[in-house]
């Protein structure tokens, strides 16, 4: 059995920074917006930056499997690279379908 | 904003998304209808994933291949449910949300001893197990996956309830990865918090293409998730097993009680 814990652990490590930087940055932008909202419901920027937040925050999970896949391709653990494509698409055609309502 | 802690801590502690928690909350005693509820919450435990996730990397806790495996199944369940939620009516999704917790409640609740860890270290965990130091063991323990196409379907299934009801999934992906899957409960609540994130955010941009994320709302819920997942992975790090089964069996059978009587 060869050991192949250490390249998982870098996996995991950078997840677990791109996990704190999406949450960090939509947290951020989150309560500046509610802020501004409640100090007054009418400011544009405030729900502009409440939205930012709330698309930051959607991103993350998408971004964590981008980045997987780079991962396992470098690794060339191909059946997972391969699993984590297949997840890239199921969650374009939500991707997809949402912009096409929003777009309407 | 309490309420939103009081669910992030709950949730952290279980590996669930909080929803259980926070869809009752703001359905029930807020006056939000159900879709809107469960689309604010499901917008939570995208929080709540990548929140207690990024606390737990570096622990081995997470098992990332099985992970990306079940999200398959669990993202596809998203989509389909996604796709057709609004053609649902909310009585409907209410007396599932009843019957879905009440069934992991009773689970739960028969398999409160037992434990999956093998703790001779030289057994080989196979490509999908894995090992990680284990507290209450005291070393190293190692664990083996067994019956992937259960976990398979049910997380399919977690997919599903967890865009219709608003919940993370590890409600359901939680119990039968350790009951069944031979998953240990802490590495199955880890890895079960990061999936949940693609799971919700496989049918959430279609429910805020819909306009039921209300932005100043979701956006409160958040913050107050965030601060509760905190405590929630403090305790959950002290508390033992068999309390955190017991806990969540109880909590579970009570928001069912309580959507029956509704919903009657």
């Amino acid at each position: 059995m060869t050991d192949e814990r250490p390249q998982f652990e870098r996996l995991e490590v950078q997840i677990g920074r791109l996990l704190v930087t999406g949450v960090t940055i939509s947290a951020l932008l989150l309560a500046i917006g509610l802020g501004l909202w409640l100090f007054d419901p009418g400011r544009w920027n405030a729900l502009w930056l409440l939205n930012a937040g709330l698309i930051v925050l959607m991103s993350t999970p998408i971004l964590r499997v981008i980045v997987s896949f780079t991962e396992y391709v470098a690794m060339r653990q191909w059946f997972f690279a391969g699993v984590t494509i297949v997840v890239l698409l199921e969650l374009s055609v939500t991707v997809v379908v949402a912009l096409s309502k929003g777009n309407r | 904003m309490a309420s939103g802690a009081v669910a992030g801590c709950m949730g952290a502690l279980l590996g669930l998304g909080g929803g259980v928690f926070l869809v009752p909350f703001l359905n029930a005693w807020f006056g939000l209808d159900f879709k809107t509820a469960a689309a604010i919450s499901l917008v939570t435990v995208i929080a709540t994933s990548s929140a207690v996730s990024a606390g737990t990397t570096g622990r081995n806790l997470i098992n990332l291949r099985l992970g990306m495996l079940l999200e398959v199944a669990s993202a596809a369940g998203g989509v389909a449910a996604g796709l057709t939620i609004s053609h649902i009516s909310d009585v409907t999704l209410e007396r599932g949300f009843a019957g879905v917790a009440a069934l992991i409640a009773v689970l739960m609740l028969t398999r409160l001893e037992r434990r999956n860890v093998i703790q001779d270290t030289t057994v080989d965990p196979g490509s999908l197990g894995g090992r990680f130091h284990d507290d209450e063991s005291g070393g190293e323990v190692i664990y083996r996956v067994r019956r992937l196409p259960v976990a398979m379907v049910v997380s399919f299934i977690a997919g599903n309830v967890s865009a219709a009801f608003g919940i993370g999934g590890g409600i359901l992906k939680v119990p039968v990865l350790t009951a069944w899957c031979g998953v240990p409960m802490r590495v199955a609540a880890a890895t079960s918090s990061l999936m949940i994130g693609v799971t919700a955010v496989a049918s959430v941009p279609i429910q805020y293409a819909n306009g039921y994320v209300n932005p100043p709302l979701a956006g409160a819920a958040v913050l107050g998730v965030l601060v509760g997942s905190r405590g929630g992975l403090w305790f959950g790090a002290r508390a033992r097993s068999k309390w955190l089964k017991l806990l969540m069996a109880m909590v579970l059978m009570l928001v069912s009680i309580i959507y029956l009587r509704r919903t009657l």
